[in-house]
């Protein structure tokens, strides 16, 4: 087959690895993380764009490296070519494998905060694409310079108050982790945030089934033309409507 | 009244020391601490439309916010001694598994404003603390906040928990969050859904009327 991937920066190593062992011929698009930062009208609105810069008659079909991401995939039309999408929340439950080992760990393990090599090393473009800021991450001299010291301290109060609210910083270690830089950097972010650190294993095995075209029902959703992609509010995540 | 009109203005431009300043010149020249409160809500409506139309951003309602709250500061309690009741009592949180909390902060002091006694239990909030604090505080109203699409099924366990516990007729349970929508709202058996902070205070209203 031939096969058309569009998916988000943060899964670039993951997704080249994959797609480097496929049977198929997988052409790569990858849009950026700040997408997940715009929300998800406005992210679902981008996401559509690249589906129909796709050239008709050239692909089997378009994968989408991707989950729900906050609904940045609801109403997501396919048309000419069937979109097939993993049955994700988002990209740390396609990192860990599955749905049901997110949904436990998850729920296991409050206030997490996740890493992984894409969510260290990519979005840095973040702020040109986010036409506005959000005010997150912003330096507490960046706050105080645009709204005054006490307006901006008050700001940098507010949020950052979250990293007190989260307890531990959770690395998903693929393999994919070129010379232990990644796994430094995210030591150091636990400790710098006065978190407790742990790297779990991470199963590509999800990813590759995606590029391999092994789309079975229970894992991947798939809209044919004219269909569209929409959350299902139950363990199946997305579900398509004609 | 040129007072209110500065209060208005203290609040859409975030300055919480001129919204204090100008509500104690108002009480002491004699504004009933109900029409101060009366102004605050459409001053947050201001601030809302600003937002949707992108020409605030989160920080920009968080300051608008804290200068209402600081006005409030001081006329909640002169309201508590002329035994002014509430329009509601509202038990808000985030739900459990989720620690997002700024956008459920900012319609927790709306409600304020809105009149409303406002119970807020902060984030990872079990249902059954969600049930504790209604029960504890007669609350007549539950508003639940969620920004993950993974934690979104804490609602519903939480509504089917008022449900399991024989309460679901005493309260409204109203839901919000990016991710939520009326349809998932509909689909849980929640009374209402607002998709911003500003139609979260006239749902509250309009889900409190008897």
């Amino acid at each position: 087959m031939r096969l058309k991937l569009i998916g988000c920066e943060v899964l670039f190593r993951e997704m080249c690895h994959a797609c480097a062992h496929s049977p198929h011929q997988v052409d790569v698009e990858f849009l950026p993380k700040g997408l997940h930062d715009l929300g998800g009208k406005p992210m679902a609105a981008k996401i559509q764009e690249a589906v129909d810069r796709t050239p008709e008659g050239v692909y089997q079909a378009i994968l989408l490296g991707y989950g729900l991401c906050g609904n940045g995939l609801e109403g997501l039309t396919a048309r000419h070519t069937r979109l097939v999408l993993p049955r994700a929340h988002d990209c740390i439950a396609l990192l860990l494998g599955s749905h049901e080992r997110y949904q436990a760990y998850f729920a296991d393990n409050p206030g997490t905060f996740y890493r992984s090599t894409g969510w260290l090393e990519r979005g840095q473009g973040l702020q040109q694409l986010t036409h506005h800021t959000t005010g997150f991450d912003e330096s507490l001299e960046t706050l105080i310079g645009k709204y005054g010291e006490d307006n901006g301290r008050y700001l940098y109060e507010e949020m950052t108050r979250y990293r007190a609210q989260y307890r531990k910083l959770t690395f998903i270690e693929t393999g994919l982790e070129a010379g232990g830089k990644f796994i430094a950097e995210a030591a150091a972010e636990a400790r710098q945030k006065g978190w407790s650190f742990e790297r779990l294993p991470g199963d590509l095995a999800w990813l590759w089934r995606l590029v391999e075209g092994a789309w079975a029902e229970a894992e991947f959703v798939v809209a044919e033309p004219g269909q569209r992609i929409a959350a299902s509010y139950d363990n199946r995540v997305v579900k398509v409507r004609t | 009244m040129p007072d209110l009109e500065k209060l208005h203005a203290a609040v859409i431009e975030g300055d919480w020391k001129a919204a204090a300043a100008v509500t104690h010149a108002a009480i002491a020249r004699g504004v009933a601490p109900l029409t101060i409160v009366g102004c605050l809500v459409p001053a947050m409506d201001e601030v809302g439309r600003l937002f949707e139309c992108e020409e605030y951003f989160v920080p920009e309602m968080l300051l608008s916010a804290r200068a209402m709250k600081a006005s409030m500061e001081i006329v909640r309690p002169l309201l508590a001694a002329a035994g002014t009741e509430p329009v509601g009592r509202v038990v808000i949180g985030t739900v459990k598994g989720d620690l997002h909390d700024i956008g459920k902060n900012l319609v927790a002091s709306m409600l304020e404003g809105g009149g409303f006694e406002v119970i807020d239990l902060g984030a990872d909030v079990a249902p059954e603390r969600f049930i504790e604090a209604a029960t504890a505080r007669h609350a007549n109203l539950v508003a639940l906040s969620a920004l993950l699409t993974v934690t979104m099924p804490s609602m519903k366990t939480t509504v089917d928990a008022f449900q399991a516990a024989g309460l679901r007729e005493q309260v409204k349970i109203m839901v919000g969050g990016a991710p939520v929508t009326q349809q998932y709202a509909d689909a849980i058996g929640a009374d209402g859904y607002s998709e911003s902070a500003a139609g979260a205070v006239a749902l509250a209203r309009k889900l409190v009327v008897v």
